[in-house]
């Protein structure tokens, strides 16, 4: 099993770095493969199980689509062929139309691999909460953004929200899910946090595994699950 | 108009000050909420004082403030600040109209303002400060303060060219700060052995902000905070005008030097991001032309404020209290890496470190606690962690990611007593971290542990 971390040296904030570890212990035998930003992707040239790549600032994000540009084909073929890939809070970005970067009054197109846009703005930060449900899944997690995405996902959404909002204030779907591509604007440890959401991934590269810390996960997800749920909660 | 908007503000924020009062509260912050709601502009139509010196930066804000005060207060200065008060917009608009007069002639010659980062917008473009220091720019509330580009660009935008800057060169990030002020200052510290390279993950800066190429630390002490030069261009950290040469913690002293000159200060706490903090206190005094002398008196006199740090002694129990910033994950990281070090071969940890308020109707985002370093609680002087709050099973994940034997732990999800879980039989060190909105009950839970030292059960 090779997984590919990409950027993980930038790809990190809001503690995604952790679910790259969270794959490491879960796998123990697994071979991960951190390509930094100024290397050549490892999936260029080879066809790892498994593709993450976590949260940036704007400035790392424009880098990052300059980075993977020449590889949208490849990229694609990837996608079509199943990969599994899991992009967190802002990295799915990448692969979508166009980012409108208000703030800073850059117009720039991602790779264009996912139909939808993006409108990201310093001085409207959101921070909020999702749960939703990915097939029978209950996954859930945390947000901090500055984007907002906007488009049609209903065909191609990662989760049902049942609490949260979706792509944006008005959507009730979150993320895109494309063959076993999983864009989320959900952050930081989604892959601890949800250690259901974990084996999931891992059954979809024909692999099986139980979380690392299985015990310890299931009670924090179960406890999480249960304040989600509670009406009292705000959202 | 304005003017009339300001003369109501100033009377509607006198007032309540006056309220406040009476009713036994602290005017800190209301007061200067109330005046900036009437009247945006109205810091802008106060006079400013002669010496305006404001404070920012992700971590030492509160220590660096109250240092200058004390060495200023010291030096015969009555001081215009803000150290009881609140850092955003309000507590800064609070602390100025207190020390004026009506009409918003200001009263002391020299203000000293701890500002938020997120407030500089709000603050010097209505009232250019002559100094301005930044102790570091680095990871902070995810929630708040999203990333280092974001807090740098609000700060850079808010700066105006003629502020004097103090910046810690050792901070990469930070020493780029405010690229259109002349006017610069550094300071760093050289002489501790340098931290190891190698774990660290929670950096914010990996390539060169001049030419995109790889960055090449010569060492680092923590996170970013160290020697940095670029693979591919002349980009370096730089040169430091006030320089930590020697930190003797067997004698309690450091020693700065400038210009061929070297002084030594008491050490306040060996603490390395508070060394820091005292370089950058020593630095900015010495700007604005206090005397060496006149310093090094001051500090004989400082120590770190009890709110944040203290350390009793109750019978057989050595009982310290130590302030853990909640969701700032490199300040909790440091308490953390600090708390292993200290004295003790057996220690107990008793750690309430979620958020006070995110937990009540709503849940705490825990994606701070996958930046927060949990491994010096594998130290093998931690014979005992409490993790006492809501989030109690999502520390027990993260520590267990971490390495941390598991039956070293113990969770309670309610603080209130959650001492009553420390095995004073057992353990004789006792470390108690708190988040700040926690100092109450954090109080209470040491008076608990005192009474029980004193008591012997
Ligand atoms: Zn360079």
């Amino acid at each position: 099993m090779t997984i590919e971390v990409l950027f993980a040296e930038v790809c990190n904030l809001c503690g995604d770095a952790q679910n790259a570890e969270y794959l490491r212990q879960t796998l123990p035998d697994a071979e991960l493969i951190f390509t930094p930003l100024t290397d050549t992707p490892y999936f260029v040239g080879h066809t790892p199980d498994m593709i993450y790549m976590g949260n940036m600032s704007e400035q790392i994000q424009r880098r990052v689509i300059g980075a993977l540009r020449p590889y949208k084909d490849r990229l694609q073929t990837l996608i079509d062929g199943g990969t599994v890939m899991l992009f967190t809070g802002n990295a799915g970005e990448t692969l979508m139309k166009h980012i409108s970067y208000v703030t800073e009054k850059i117009e720039l197109d991602g790779l264009g691999i996912i139909d939808l846009t993006v409108k990201t703005d310093w001085f409207k930060r959101y921070n909020g909460k999702t749960l939703g449900k990915c097939g029978d899944l209950d996954v859930l997690g945390f947000r901090s953004q500055f984007s907002m995405v906007y488009g049609d996902n209903a065909g191609n959404a990662f989760l049902k929200v049942e609490r949260g909002i979706g792509l944006n204030p008005e959507s009730r779907l979150e993320g895109v899910r494309m063959n076993n591509l999983f864009c989320t604007a959900l952050l930081g440890p989604i892959l601890p946090n949800n250690p259901l959401f974990t084996e999931y991934l891992i059954s979809l590269t024909g692999q099986t595994a139980k979380a690392a810390f299985r015990p310890q996960a299931m009670d924090a997800y179960e406890q999480r699950l249960k304040e989600f749920r509670d009406p009292k909660t705000e959202f | 108009m304005d003017k009339l908007k300001f003369y109501v503000a100033m009377a509607a924020a006198k007032l309540s000050a006056v309220g406040l009062r009476l009713l036994g509260r602290n005017a800190s912050y209301l007061p200067g909420l109330i005046a900036v709601t009437i009247c945006k502009n109205f810091i802008g139509h106060l006079e400013k004082p002669e010496t305006l010196i404001c404070v920012t930066g992700t971590n030492g804000k509160t220590t660096t403030s109250n240092l200058l005060n004390t060495v200023l207060t010291n030096s015969g200065e009555k001081v215009t600040n803000n150290s009881f008060g609140s850092n955003v917009q309000g507590g800064v608009a609070a602390a100025l109209l207190l020390n004026s007069t009506f009409t918003g002639k200001h009263k002391n010659r020299i203000a000293v303002l701890e500002v938020d980062e997120r407030s500089s917008l709000l603050v010097y473009p209505f009232m250019a400060p002559d100094y301005l220091i930044c102790n570091n720019i680095m990871r902070d509330s995810i929630k708040r303060n999203a990333h280092t580009d974001f807090i740098s660009h609000i700060i850079n935008s808010a700066v105006p060219a003629t502020t004097k800057v103090v910046l810690n060169a050792d901070d990469i990030i930070g020493a780029q700060l405010c690229p259109q002020c002349e006017k610069k200052v550094f300071f760093g510290v050289d002489a501790l052995p340098p931290a190891k390279t190698e774990g660290m993950k929670a950096r914010d800066i990996v390539y060169c902000p001049k030419c995109g190429g790889r960055l090449e630390a010569e060492y680092l002490r923590y996170n970013h905070i160290g020697r940095w030069r670029c693979a591919d261009c002349d980009f370096a950290s730089p040169e430091r005008d006030y320089l930590v040469t020697d930190v003797d913690k067997a004698a309690g002293t450091f020693t700065v030097a400038h210009e061929g000159e070297a002084h030594t200060f008491k050490l306040v706490n060996d603490n390395i991001v508070n060394i820091y903090n005292f370089c950058g206190a020593v630095a900015l005094l010495r700007e604005i032309g206090i005397p060496y002398e006149t310093i090094e008196t001051a500090f004989q006199d400082t120590e770190l404020v009890k709110t944040r740090y203290d350390h009793i002694e109750a019978g057989k129990l050595r009982i310290t209290r130590i302030l853990a910033k909640g969701q700032n994950p490199v300040a909790v990281s440091r308490t953390f890496s600090y708390t292993a070090k200290c004295p003790g071969d057996k220690k107990c940890l008793l750690l309430i470190i979620d958020d006070k308020e995110d937990n009540v109707r709503n849940v705490e985002s825990t994606c701070w606690l996958y930046d927060l370093d949990y491994t010096p609680l594998k130290d093998p002087t931690v014979d005992c962690i409490i993790f006492a709050g809501k989030r109690c099973k999502d520390h027990v994940l993260r520590a267990a990611m971490s390495g941390v034997d598991l039956s070293k732990i113990i969770t309670t999800d309610t603080v209130k007593n959650c001492s009553a879980l420390v095995d004073t039989q057992k353990y004789q060190d006792i470390y108690l971290l708190f988040e700040n909105y926690w100092l109450d009950e954090a109080l209470a839970e040491e008076k608990r542990l005192v009474e029980r030292g004193e008591s012997g059960t």
